[in-house]
């Protein structure tokens, strides 16, 4: 197959980019021809080496070009600024979706209302899938009366993220069997790729942990740090108990708000303890992690996504705190320690006496998950998307035909009484069906 | 018998496909049959009015008329020869070609500049697939086109050739000082390669133009090349001659030059032979090389200005030869048995 690959690319920060390329693409282009759209202003140099990157204009893209791929798969998450050209150029052209958000109403809200000043086009999207109700808390938000939150559960905007699709592809089956609406064309569960580290690298980094003098012991928070990644309900957490001192926490990654956890920071009396690190160049995320102690991975409300973080922790055979919901809670029990959402302080707290008390065993529990890595051999994530695409392909037909069902439909209303056009109907859409007759023949159709 | 021709055409345009339906109808009445031919007007941009097309010859009913059975449909180009018919046979002029092996093929391809061009070209194919094996019976204009239809669609045909118009009129003079080469200015015709392979000739030689250009765009770009390669002199453009005209022109020539792109069957070639005129084509060119036999009735060049400039810088040269090339073709036309008589019984 020749793909065209819609994703963010690296040097953006994003975990699609920094995280799922990187893993993905090297083994994606041994086994198809790649092309690498971005309407990024740069790509690092190493994403240069995987593929051929060609930038295009969302408003005006090379079509020809496009065109002569086999499939167009499109990364679409809820960072406005790096999708927003991505979900124009799949409305635009039906492709595969890969969701790594399942709830999207953030990407839309931003998309429309905060880049395009376009708050009649949210709203209609809202109004188009919920009616006058979306419509009505749409309005509600605009005004600050609905938390994000709250928008994001009732009002997830999926099925307008994969509008036109060919195929949806997501990386967590529980978040999507919990999500109120579905995409309406075929959905795919696959694992979220990760290629783990040799041996013979983890054990280093095993005995260069083991090695170290401890405690204190190092907690690390790493990546995208949005409010749901719950870093205040963690520093609370800490300030909580006595035997803090014997942690220090690194906060590595953008804050949504710095000054926010800066003064919660002091407040808490933790200015010792915990160090904000900002974004890590990629030289040092080893250094971090490889001597890390713990993980803390929390998310809530989830958005329903998997977590490439997760799956970095566990390269590292690091031991992991993780929100008992979504993709998280179906995490194996022996190899993450889960926080119940309506529990979280105290919960970490336990969490953290216990570390205390054996940290052996929160050591085996990292190696545990460092051992399902098996399962998200980008192999066969290739494998696996190689054969949906080729099932998707198949109903590519079926848009042309359903977009000239709408026009009849559009147009009939428009001219011949309701009780004279039911025959014509009928027989149009009998013959749509017999020209386009839908064959997929997927198992997941 | 009650026939019904059904094709499909673009208003104002009209070519080799359009001459072959009126034949068609001409020779089904002079075998006796009640004949008529229905003309679908076709527009093929944006991708999406494609569709529309399809479904609106999927629900018209030629099953009758005033009471009266329509004995068989006859289906000649893309979409009309979808509209179903229980006595339906198809002669398959060509399919779709944008679709298709015109995909993109850049000075003939549309629908890949299209955002929705891959998904239209999927349902145009699907269609095809789905559908011409309603047909009792499944032919095609020349070997091309059903070697394009089993590649594609999967479908088998077999080939059908017909004579051109007016087939016993063409004769044969003595050569004069040009080549000829009638046909639309268009892009798949290649005028411009033509005009390319001129400025690299090393003999004097002439080409005379004969045809319409599809739009005043394509032949500006002709004349801009004409300029450019300074060749001015080396070229008359005749525009839309009589047939009268045209066989004339076809009986004087040294030679005519034929290198269309993937041409499905084309009527020049076996009009040159009529008038015992060697064919230079090039080896993409389609369907003039089932009969072109190189070096034997004509000369097939590689699509390059170099390649056809040596050609026609051959014949050019060599005229005893090019008249001995001319007199095979007309006698491997001969050997073909191509008639309208055979046409009509087959379809029928």
């Amino acid at each position: 197959m020749k793909i065209n690959w819609f994703s963010p690319l690296p040097p953006a920060r994003s975990g699609i980019a920094q995280n799922f390329a990187i893993q993905l693409l090297p083994t994606l282009a041994r086994h198809h021809e790649i092309v690498l759209w971005t309407d990024q202003d740069q790509t690092a140099p190493e994403v240069q080496s995987m593929a051929r990157v060609v930038h295009y204009a969302p408003a005006d893209p090379p079509w020809r070009e496009i065109n002569n791929g086999t499939i167009s798969i499109y990364h679409l998450g809820n960072q406005a600024d790096l999708h927003g050209g991505i979900w124009q150029m799949s409305l635009r052209q039906p492709g595969i979706v890969v969701l790594h958000d399942l709830r999207m109403h953030d990407f839309f809200f931003m998309f429309w209302v905060h880049y395009r000043k376009d708050r009649d086009s949210y709203l209609a999207a809202l109004e188009r899938w919920y009616g006058g109700e979306g419509r009505r808390a749409g309005e509600a938000f605009c005004r600050g009366g609905i938390s994000p939150e709250s928008m994001a559960q009732e009002f997830p905007l999926t099925r307008e993220a994969t509008r036109g699709a060919l195929g949806v592809v997501t990386h967590s089956n529980p978040a999507l069997a919990g999500l109120k609406e579905t995409p309406e064309c075929p959905v795919t569960v696959l694992e979220h790729p990760f290629a783990a580290a040799e041996e013979s690298r983890y054990r280093q980094w095993l005995a260069a942990r083991s090695a170290a003098p401890r405690p204190p012991y190092r907690l690390v928070v790493f990546g995208y740090l949005s409010r749901n990644r719950r870093l205040e309900v963690v520093l609370e957490a800490l300030a909580g108990i006595p035997a803090r001192q014997q942690f220090r926490l690194d906060v590595c990654g953008q804050l949504w708000d710095e000054g926010h956890i800066r003064a919660q920071i002091e407040r808490l009396g933790l200015g010792s303890l915990v160090k904000l690190l900002g974004f890590l160049p990629e030289s040092l995320v080893e250094q971090k992690l490889s001597t890390a102690d713990l993980a803390i991975n929390l998310r809530y409300p989830s958005m329903g996504e998997a977590s490439g973080s997760q799956l970095q922790f566990w390269n590292y055979g690091l031991p992991t705190l993780v929100t008992r919901t979504g993709w998280y809670a179906s995490l194996p029990e022996d190899a993450v320690a889960f926080v119940r959402p309506d529990n979280e302080i105290e919960d970490i707290q336990s969490h953290l006496r216990v570390f205390l008390a054996d940290p052996g065993a929160f050591r085996a529990m990292g190696e545990r998950g460092r051992q399902s890595l098996e399962n998200n051999d980008p192999e066969k994530y290739v494998d696996a998307m190689t054969q949906f695409a080729a099932m998707a392909l198949r109903r590519s037909p079926l848009v042309p035909a359903l977009a000239l069902a709408g026009r009849i439909g559009n147009d009939l209303s428009a001219w011949l009484h309701p009780a004279a056009s039911a025959y014509l109907l009928d027989r149009a859409s009998q013959e749509i069906v017999t020209i386009w007759p839908g064959k997929t023949g997927g198992q997941d159709e | 018998m009650k026939v019904l021709v059904v094709t499909s055409g673009v208003p104002f345009i009209r070519g080799g496909a359009e001459i072959l339906a009126d034949n068609l109808c001409q020779a089904l009445s002079a075998a006796g049959h009640a004949a008529e031919l229905i003309s679908i007007p076709f527009k093929h941009y944006p991708p999406s009015r494609i569709p529309d097309h399809i479904l609106a010859c999927r629900l018209l009913d030629l099953t009758e008329t005033c009471g009266v059975r329509i004995d068989r449909v006859i289906g000649l180009k893309f979409p009309a020869y979808l509209i179903p018919h229980p006595n339906k046979v198809i002669w398959l002029l060509h399919q779709h070609r944008t679709a298709y092996e015109l995909w993109n093929q850049p000075i003939a391809e549309d629908l890949i500049h299209y955002p929705d061009g891959p998904a239209v070209r999927e349902a145009i194919r699907q269609a095809d697939r789905e559908l011409i094996p309603e047909a009792k019976a499944v032919y095609a204009q020349c070997q091309n086109v059903a070697n394009r239809l089993r590649r594609y669609s999967g479908i088998d045909a077999e080939p059908l050739y017909s004579p051109p118009a007016h087939v016993g009129l063409f004769y044969n003079r003595t050569a004069g000082d040009y080549f000829f080469f009638p046909s639309r200015v268009t892009g798949v015709k290649r005028q411009s390669l033509v005009i390319e392979a001129l400025a690299r000739c090393r003999e004097r030689t002439l080409v005379r133009f004969a045809g319409e250009p599809d739009s005043p765009r394509e032949l500006a770009a002709c004349v801009e090349a004409i300029r450019q390669l300074k060749v001015e002199d080396r070229v008359e453009w005749l525009g839309l001659v009589s047939e009268e005209r045209k066989r004339d022109l076809y009986a004087n020539c040294l030679g005519v030059i034929f290198p269309p792109v993937d041409e499905d069957y084309g009527y020049v070639t076996l009009e040159a032979m009529l008038s015992s005129k060697p064919v230079i084509t090039c080896s993409d060119s389609g369907g003039p090389l089932e009969f072109v036999v190189d070096g034997q009735t004509g000369l097939v060049a590689d699509s390059t200005p170099e390649s056809l400039a040596r050609a026609m810088d051959a014949l050019w040269a060599g005229r005893r030869g090019a008249a001995a090339m001319g007199e095979a073709g007309w006698a491997r036309y001969a050997d073909l048995k191509i008639s309208w008589e055979h046409v009509v019984e087959t379809l029928l």
